[in-house]
């Protein structure tokens, strides 16, 4: 039903080997994207030197200085010379690129110069593309030689690479190593340790018959949705409270967690990835067999309600402030393409306009965002109303509960008197969506500001997705708002970037890296998928399997990709640095909730159940007002209070987004603040303290080390860890405490690599 | 090269390991680097007046103009200095630093809102989460000092304002004292040594760091690792560098009392308790010690309804502790290559003398700024504004200028202190560009 024909053909380079066309896309276009095109491309306003370079065409004639390069010869080729600075051209002019970056074209020379850009172009929404640059808007490409249900399509499809560039892979990881991977990126949490002794042994009699039950086990778990449920909580910037509105007020959204609890329950019960963004985008709208089911699509909506946004003081677009941050959740969160950019112009790069944005907007415009009583300060946003649950439990403070945050009169300074909610107290509430009653078209803003009105856009998808030759397919009953339409359309199988961006997600957070590096953005400056056959097909085979999360993942980690070791050696070190072939697994940092998580785990504390509720659902404050509002907790990390500008102290270290947009994918930096949490946080020293007290009883030093070894690494130490250990041990030594040695024992495994990084 | 033998140095020393000096390890982010052309100055001392100061009741003296009252300064201003600059009664010990201050009094920003002027005078952009000042010369410079941030914001308030955004954030700013927090006791966040002393501590990290080593010498690519290592020992000297510049109790009483440390009694109005004092004593330290970029904060000077009343607090609040500030720096002959620098986000409109009125709103069309030392002219007037003080008119000077000259002053270029991001090179003056206001180099 997809009306999506575009009039030029899939840009795949047929005729070049893919492991150069993965190169040149990886490596040498965006570079020339980036530093060049500015002055060297068609649309360049002036063009340098009467030099293209937007173009294979264009850079093998060269400008007026010659010709810019010797397929084969970089030594020779003028390119070259003037990314090195060192003769008369200097290119770019600003700054010399990294040696790194020149390396990258010498090599890409060398190999000839493989170049998939045909030179042709494409007009689009008045702008013209190379060919390839609108991929992720093209069908997906089902290759006919063979079938995603083979079971080794995944790396069929990936070693096909390896054979042109002679790559060899690593080989599969020990039980250990599996065993740790597959327990973390399936829950999130480690293994115990008799379950590797087990495991090793299963592993080692009969490897993929253990490995099946071990997947099958975590898929499972009612910790997989804990896991899973934290990245969507990722893409969906959920947080309990609004953030800093630009005035130094956050109000709390004291009903958010619903929000939560459904998602986790969602990958729980494998909810197919096109049902759960239905609900998400448009739950309300959608019929219910049970109050229960009514109450579940509702509290789905809250995903656009639980944004961020400024002030309402002297703020005239605020309306579509909140607009605005529903439209780059569709654009970026589910579609990969950065929509919300062209509120305020015709988007620079990718193929969408400001009527396009007007046309999603009125979807939203036509809904009534429901974020609650934002903190009582009007101020900040007038109060709205909430959706009524009707099956949730009634759910009061307790009763010897006392609001401290008190709003006072600026003027006077005495309490603000606030109006008793329209609610019976402990009303079951949740945040969300529901279609005005009189729904209209948005009119453009033009240069996004909302007091200086432009023509209504009819409501619609954005122009590029539509066919050249009849109106849009895409309708909008009378009387409703269109978010069911959209919902459905993104939602179709023939949608060309759901399903692509969706699995890339799900590939990122089990090797490290997606298939295209730049997740909440597949438009023309995000990165190009290092394997678009592998990209489509696992999209294909993902809807096939009716858009199931845990079959996409069984089929994911049993594959030989997944299971390699990412033990590298030298020769694949240099030929593969990055890994960008896929010849072994990522080494990963755990992520601030498992890191968390983890040391719980290590400690004996952890709590298993499920966190309820949140610490701040019974109050309607300022946030900002209130100090530190976090109370330590034993539950797992999901289930902590993810206050914006205010995050949990035990994850804040650890680069935890400030949720303001959809999360692409967390960074994984080092500052020092990390080694400073690890020395010196009360949560660390509970957790030493635990372990400590578990091992004061045994007999041995050497008992102790190595019941300490088996509750952190899950393993024994060797002689030198022990006799280290030892060391250690004495030198702290205090007759008077017997603890501290060992408190600081287990502290400095908590701290290590072994314990913060998964092979 | 450098990776296969930084691992053969982890192989290599298994003894002793933690005590090695971790120089050659440090992380290449913030490896100090050399300026683009010669420096004027090596740091910069921020001193942030949120709210939007009353430049005509400070700095822009605008006395009244023939027969009919206009707006003006309300407050009574004389000549100090050799150069006669004119400053008001309100700033009498600033005053006695005239000499060294280069007073810039057509500045001009693009709106009267706080949040978003604020965010652009910190990062150039006011809607957009994008690298603050501090951040972009942490990135162009490094730091010179690896036991502490290279970027350290006093009394600050919301992250936006001190972000590295999209530069690597090793760049970011490190808070101390967020949104009000008492500064005598805000801190680096777990900076203390706790439970164990630093000794034990070292014998713990040394233990952690034999098992890093063991397990990097099994690992051939030292990606992460090494970051992580280093961070650890630069996480450790911290714990010994930084509680001892946080702690003043080895600055005499005479100095303490200098910089009115810990002297204002409480809020008055607008203005907000800061212990203004101790944020300057730090900065001090904090520059002595070799960080890059320090911010201290104080406000609001929003004082709408009760001008006076509030004006008077502010500066009585900030003004000693800032004349202590630059007769220190002097002292220690560091006011050559520290650049200080005076403002807000915008100004406000004058009073109009004897009406009975004392409210006063948001100009960001004309206000002033002064910079001090790190290669500025002394006792220099630069800009005007008209005689009411409502516009700059002469020698105006854009957030974007302002940034373009400090960058300028590091020996930074600031069309060239670039970093691609989302498809486009992105710097510190945006699109437009900021002009040097060469005018004020002595």
């Amino acid at each position: 039903m997809l009306p999506l024909l575009l009039s030029w053909s899939v840009g795949r380079g047929s005729d070049i080997a893919s492991s150069d066309r993965v190169f040149f896309e990886n490596r040498i276009r965006p570079v020339l994207a980036q530093s060049c095109y500015e002055c060297h491309s068609a649309t360049a306003e002036k063009l340098g030197g009467k030099l293209l370079l937007d173009s294979r065409e264009g850079i093998r004639t060269g400008g007026e200085s010659g010709t810019a390069l010797i397929p084969g010869d970089p030594e020779e080729s003028l390119l070259i010379h003037a990314l090195q600075w060192e003769h008369d051209l200097e290119m770019p002019p600003e700054q010399p690129l990294t040696p790194a970056v020149i390396a990258d074209f010498e090599e890409w020379i060398r190999r000839g110069a493989p170049d998939p850009r045909s030179g042709k172009k494409s007009e689009v929404a008045g702008k013209s593309y190379d060919e390839g640059a609108l991929w992720s808007f093209q069908p997906l490409v089902q290759d006919p030689s063979f079938s995603t249900k083979d079971s080794r399509f995944i790396d069929l499809l990936i070693e096909r690479q390896w054979e042109e560039s002679q790559l060899t892979a690593t080989p599969r990881a020990t039980a250990r190593e599996l065993i740790h991977r597959l327990h973390f990126d399936l829950t999130g949490l480690p293994p115990r340790y008799g379950e590797v002794v087990e495991f090793e042994k299963a592993f080692s009699a009969e490897p993929e018959t253990a490995l099946t039950v071990l997947v099958d086990h975590l898929l499972d778990s009612p910790h997989f949705g804990e896991r899973w449920g934290r990245h969507w909580l990722d893409v969906a910037r959920f947080a309990e409270s609004n953030g800093n509105d630009g005035l130094s007020r956050n109000a709390a959204f004291p009903h958010a967690w619903r929000y939560r609890d459904y998602v986790i329950a969602a990958f729980n019960e494998d909810l197919p990835f096109d049902r759960f963004l239905l609900e998400q985008v448009a739950g309300d709208l959608l019929p219910a067999d049970t109050p229960e089911q009514r109450d579940r699509q509702l509290i789905a909506t809250g995903l656009f309600a639980i944004g961020t946004k400024p002030a309402k003081a002297m703020n005239n677009n605020f309306d579509m402030d909140i607009v605005a941050d529903q439209v780059d959740m569709i654009g970026s969160g589910f579609l990969g393409v950065s929509i919300a950019c062209a509120r305020c112009h015709d988007h620079k790069f990718d193929p969408i306009t400001a009527r396009d944005y007007y046309a999603l907007a009125g979807m939203f415009t036509s809904s009534e965002t429901l974020y609650g009583l934002a903190g009582n300060e009007k101020l900040t946003a007038p109060p709205t109303d909430l959706h009524v649950l009707k099956t949730a439990e009634s759910s009061l403070p307790p009763a010897d509960f006392v609001e401290t945050v008190i709003l006072k009169e600026s003027a006077t300074g005495k309490p603000k008197k606030i109006p008793a909610p329209k609610w019976k107290p402990g009303t079951p509430l949740a945040m969300g969506l529901r279609d005005r009653k009189e729904p209209a078209d948005a009119k453009l803003n033009i240069k996004g500001d909302a007091k200086k009105l432009g023509d209504p856009v009819p409501r619609g998808i954005p122009a590029i997705y539509q066919e050249k030759e009849k109106p849009s397919a895409f309708s909008i009953p009378e009387g409703k708002s269109g978010r069911l339409a959209l919902a459905k359309w993104m939602a179709d199988p023939e949608h060309p970037q759901t399903a692509r961006v969706y699995v890339n997600r799900v590939w990122m957070h089990l090797f490290g890296r997606g298939l295209v590096d730049t997740p909440n953005d597949f438009g023309v400056y995000g990165a190009r998928p290092t394997h678009p056959e592998l990209l489509d097909h696992l999209a294909l085979h993902f809807i096939d399997q009716g858009w199931s999360t845990k079959k996409l993942i069984r089929s994911i980690v049993l594959s030989d990709a997944y299971q390699r070791t990412s033990r590298v050696p030298d020769s694949l070190l240099e030929q593969d640095e990055e890994n960008l072939w896929l010849t072994r697994q990522n080494r990963r940092r755990l992520d601030a909730e498992s890191l968390r998580d983890r040391m719980l785990a290590a400690s004996g504390l952890l709590e298993r159940n499920p966190g309820e509720g949140s610490l701040i659902q019974h109050r309607d404050i300022l946030v900002n007002l209130a100090g530190n509002l976090h109370e330590p907790s034993r539950h797992r990390s999901i289930y902590l209070c993810y206050l914006r500008n205010s995050p949990p102290p035990e994850l804040a270290a650890f680069d935890l987004p400030s949720f303001l947009k959809p999360v692409a994918k967390r960074e994984a930096s080092t500052r020092p603040g990390q080694g400073l949490y690890l020395f010196n946080h009360p949560f660390v020293f509970t957790q030493s303290e635990a372990i400590a007290e578990n091992v004061l009883k045994l007999e041995s030093d050497e008992e102790q080390i190595t019941r300490v070894f088996r509750e952190v690494f899950l393993r024994d130490p060797d002689p030198e860890e022990l006799y280290r250990g030892k060391e250690l041990l004495q030198s702290i030594e205090d007759p008077d405490r017997p603890e501290r040695a060992w408190v600081a024992f287990a502290q400095s495994l908590l701290t290590s690599n072994e314990f913060r990084y998964i092979d | 090269m450098q990776q296969l033998d930084r691992r053969h140095f982890l192989q290599s020393t298994s003894c002793g390991f933690g005590y090695l000096a971790f120089s050659g390890l440090a992380d290449a982010a913030s490896t100090e680097r050399k300026p683009l052309f010669p420096a004027r100055a090596k740091r910069v001392i921020f001193l942030c007046m949120s709210g939007g100061p009353a430049q005509l009741d400070t700095f822009d003296y605008k006395p009244q103009t023939g027969k009919k009252p206009h707006p003006g300064s309300v407050y009574s201003f004389s000549q100090h200095g050799q150069s006669g600059l004119w400053i008001s009664e309100l700033m009498p010990e600033t005053a006695k630093h005239a000499d060294k201050l280069c007073v810039l009094n057509g500045m001009h920003a693009d709106t009267g809102i706080h949040a978003q002027s604020f965010l652009q005078l910190h990062t150039g952009d006011r809607l957009r989460e994008r690298p603050s000042l501090g951040s972009w010369i942490s990135y162009g410079l490094g730091t010179p000092n690896h036991n502490l941030p290279g970027f350290i914001s006093l009394n600050t308030s919301r992250p936006s304002v001190y972000s590295s955004a999209f530069l690597p954030s090793i760049h970011n700013g490190t808070p101390i004292g967020v949104n009000g927090e008492n500064m005598s006791e805000a801190t680096i966040r777990n900076v203390d040594p706790a439970r164990f002393s630093l000794s034990e501590k070292r014998k713990q990290l040394d233990y952690t760091q034999f098992l890093n080593q063991n397990h990097a010498s099994h690992r051939n690519d030292p990606a992460g690792l090494d970051d992580a290592i280093q961070s650890m020992e630069m996480g450790f000297r911290m714990q010994t560098a930084a509680p001892d510049l946080l702690d003043l109790s080895n600055e005499s009483p005479a100095t303490l009392e200098r910089y009115r440390v810990g002297a204002q009694k409480g809020p008055v109005g607008t203005c907000r308790m800061s212990d203004f004092g101790r944020q300057c004593l730090l900065a001090r330290r904090f520059a002595e010690a070799g960080v890059r970029f320090i911010e201290v904060n104080h406000g609001s000077w929003d004082q709408h309804k009760n001008h006076r009343r509030d004006l008077e607090a502010n500066c009585e609040v900030t003004d000693a502790p800032i004349a202590a500030l630059l007769e220190d720096l002097e002292q220690r002959g560091l006011l050559d290559d520290t650049l200080v620098v005076w403002g807000g986000e915008f100004g406000r409109p004058g009073l109009t003398p004897d009406n009975g009125k004392n409210e006063t709103g948001h100009n960001a069309n004309g206000f002033t700024f002064w910079m001090a030392g790190g290669g500025t002219k002394g006792g220099h007037v630069h800009g005007a504004t008209d005689p009411t003080g409502a516009r700059a008119v002469e020698g105006k000077v854009h957030f974007r200028d302002l940034h373009a000259t400090i960058l300028h002053l590091m020996g930074l270029d600031a069309e060239h202190l670039t970093y691609s991001h989302a498809g486009r090179r992105h710097r510190l003056t945006g699109p437009e560009g900021g002009k040097v206001v060469k005018e004020v180099f002595a």
